[in-house]
């Protein structure tokens, strides 16, 4: 059982080309407890303390993406964004998600859509109207492409895109920040049309193999079509599967998909909650654990940061001597 | 003498409080000494006594002189005294026995119930909203001295370095570009269309017929959705189109009114008629056409009277039913 046999499909491996690489042999679950070589420093986990320095000119436009359906792209893009957005940085968030658009109730938003880009096109409305400033945080802003029952024109899905992010750079209020667009699964022509104006990408995947050939797929895709700036999250981890070797730990999924991490989102019961409220996690008060992680990846996302180190499994809490006493 | 001394007792728990736990033996009764003892951070280790000599009616003025400090160190548990202290312990002992009514305080600030999560600091004007907040500055992420752990929401995870190369990074790569040769399509066809002569095949993207987007009609060029994305100011382009249309479709109708005034079609005006009135009685409805009449003027006998008949055989009907 190798690994790779599931990222690739069976045509791709069996083709004179591939050349397979070194993780090619390893048994997957690969054994967790491997002894991490502790002799080497882990930098720069948490350098910062400041305000993030926006990396790359604007506007940065990133297309989150997985090509599985199911692991999260919408909560990254409603979490991700917000958080850009608390950051300080102005963003667009559009999601691209033509038939079965979600992230507007994510957001909480659904009543305040009224028109989409599909009315733009059309003329029915102007980009302004349509669209939908968050009340909660006035720099982000939602962009629909098309209600449920009303359909985008084919030919142009890919160019009307970029008519769009060439329209938000000319807005008299400035050119955003962050433009993020929610792509739906899949690589049908949805995937094309999402990825048309993107320069970066972000690949959210969940530590499990039907999502990581997908991932790996999708990867390819991107690159082919020019994207090199790909970074993946790796959404509901659970360090405790971990620890009994039955999921794939971060590093795994690493060395896999061989892609720069942006962040790990463990597995946290707070994230449904949000989404039927319709509250993104990352306002919640007090944060939780997986909100603070999509914190840590916007932060990352605007310094064009990775991360340096991962957590892997959870230890017990060492309790100092006095502890027994509450101190 | 009756002495009572209230000794009020505030055991708070915040950390950053300076003075937390704080005896105060308020002079009452005739007795002008005031004592403090104060206990930092609620841990007993060590602890100050502070006892001021009230003399001066101003109060704090000069507490200097009469201080005494009590210190209890912690590896020896030794108490060294200070010589003021043994002037306090000589002024205690000659007081008549105190009862101590000890009262515990909540402080029960603004800040305290924030604290425990009783108010939202958001509705409250004692905290300021900040502008970004450093997921990193979190009291929630704690990380260890040595790198190799981390706490948060109160979970220690182990750390490990990201041992990710550029180089291998660089061999996935290569690997997907071989494993997955890919041409953005550049054209949507839906199938059964033909090929045009100079499009790559490969880049054609075939839809099935009964896709949704296949199914969609566009019925607006692409320059003019372009133009449409573009526009910033005034009317969007549909709607002013639109209404365009339809001013021009009622200046059409009006001017034609203006040459046919005089042959109204009968039948027009009873769509127009609203046949709730129809209910309203006969004199009612014969004074309204009367108005009708008078404000219209010119309007023909016969007209009126089909009018006033469709009328009657409406209530008619009505009345039947």
């Amino acid at each position: 059982m190798t690994s790779l046999r599931w990222l690739t499909e069976p045509s791709s491996l069996c083709s004179p080309n591939f050349l397979p690489f070194k993780p090619m042999y390893k048994t997957l679950p690969r054994p967790t407890t491997k002894p991490y070589p502790k002799s080497s420093p882990i930098r720069s986990v948490l350098q910062y303390n400041r305000k993030p320095e926006l990396a790359g000119g604007t506007p940065r436009v990133v297309v989150i993406t997985s090509g599985k359906g199911g692991v999260g792209k919408t909560t990254t893009t409603a979490n991700v964004g917000l958080s850009l957005a608390r950051l300080g940085f102005s963003v667009v968030a559009i999601d691209a998600d033509v038939g079965l658009r979600n992230l507007d109730l994510l957001l909480g938003l659904e009543n305040r859509v009224n028109y989409t880009v599909v009315e733009v096109l059309n003329g029915d409305c102007r980009l302004d109207q349509a669209l939908v400033r968050d009340k909660r945080w006035s720099n982000f802003e939602l962009l629909c492409i098309s209600k449920p029952r009303s359909k985008l024109p084919l030919g142009f899905g890919g160019k009307a895109l970029v008519w769009l992010v060439d329209a938000l750079k000319d807005r008299q209020e400035g050119c955003p920040d962050f433009i993020l667009i929610d792509c739906p699964a899949g690589i049908d022509a949805g995937f094309i049309t999402a990825i048309t104006p993107a320069n970066e990408a972000v690949l959210v995947t969940t530590p499990d193999i039907t999502a990581l050939r997908d991932a790996d797929r999708v990867t390819g895709l991107l690159e082919c079509d020019g994207i090199r700036d790909i970074k993946m999250i790796v959404n509901r981890v659970r360090t405790d599967l971990i620890r009994g070797e039955d999921m794939m730990s971060v590093l795994d999924v690493q060395e896999m998909l061989g892609l720069a991490l942006l962040g790990v989102i463990p597995e946290d019961s707070e994230v449904i909650r949000s989404t039927n409220r319709g509250f993104p996690l990352v306002l919640n008060k007090p944060p939780t654990l997986a909100g603070l992680a999509f914190e840590q990846a916007a932060w990352r996302l605007v310094e064009q940061d990775s991360m340096k180190a991962v957590m892997v499994e959870e230890e017990p809490k060492k309790r100092g001597f006095f502890s027994f006493f509450g101190g | 003498m009756a002495s009572v001394w209230p000794l009020q007792l505030h055991p708070i728990s915040i950390p950053h409080q300076v003075s937390t736990n704080a005896l105060d033996l308020k002079p009452q009764l005739g007795f002008k000494e005031r004592y403090r003892i104060w206990n930092r951070k609620n841990k007993y280790r060590d602890f100050f006594v502070r006892a001021s000599g009230d003399a001066l009616p101003s109060g704090e003025v000069n507490p200097i002189k009469d201080e005494a400090i009590l210190e209890k160190t912690e590896n020896n548990g030794m108490v060294v005294l200070r010589h003021q202290v043994s002037r306090l312990q000589e002024t205690i002992i000659s007081l008549p026995p105190i009862v101590f009514l000890v009262r515990y305080k909540r402080s029960g600030s603004v800040a305290d119930l924030v604290r425990r999560g009783q108010l939202n600091s958001d509705r409250r004007g004692i905290s300021k909203t900040p502008l970004y907040d450093d997921p990193f500055d979190n009291p929630l992420v704690k990380i260890s001295k040595n790198n190799l752990s981390v706490e948060m929401c109160g979970k220690v995870y182990r750390l490990a370095p990201v041992t990710l190369t550029r180089e291998e990074q660089n061999i996935h790569q290569k690997r997907r570009s071989r494993a997955y040769q890919w041409k953005r399509p550049t054209i949507f066809l839906k199938e059964g269309d033909p090929i045009p002569s100079d499009v790559d095949p490969d880049t054609v993207r075939w839809i099935p017929a009964n896709h949704p987007f296949a199914t969609t009609a566009s019925d607006i060029t692409e320059d003019l959705a372009q133009n449409n994305v573009r526009q910033k100011h005034g009317v969007p382009f549909r709607i002013q189109a639109e209404h365009e249309a339809l001013q021009k479709k009622l200046e059409a109708l009006q001017s034609d009114q203006k040459f046919n005034n005089l042959g109204v079609d009968p039948g027009t005006a009873r769509n127009f008629e609203r046949p709730f009135k129809s209910n309203l009685k006969l004199d009612d409805q014969q004074a309204e056409q009367n108005s009708v009449n008078g404000q219209t003027g010119s309007q023909p006998e016969s007209q009126t009277n089909s009018h006033t008949s469709s009328s009657n055989s409406t209530s008619e009907e009505k009345r039947t039913q």
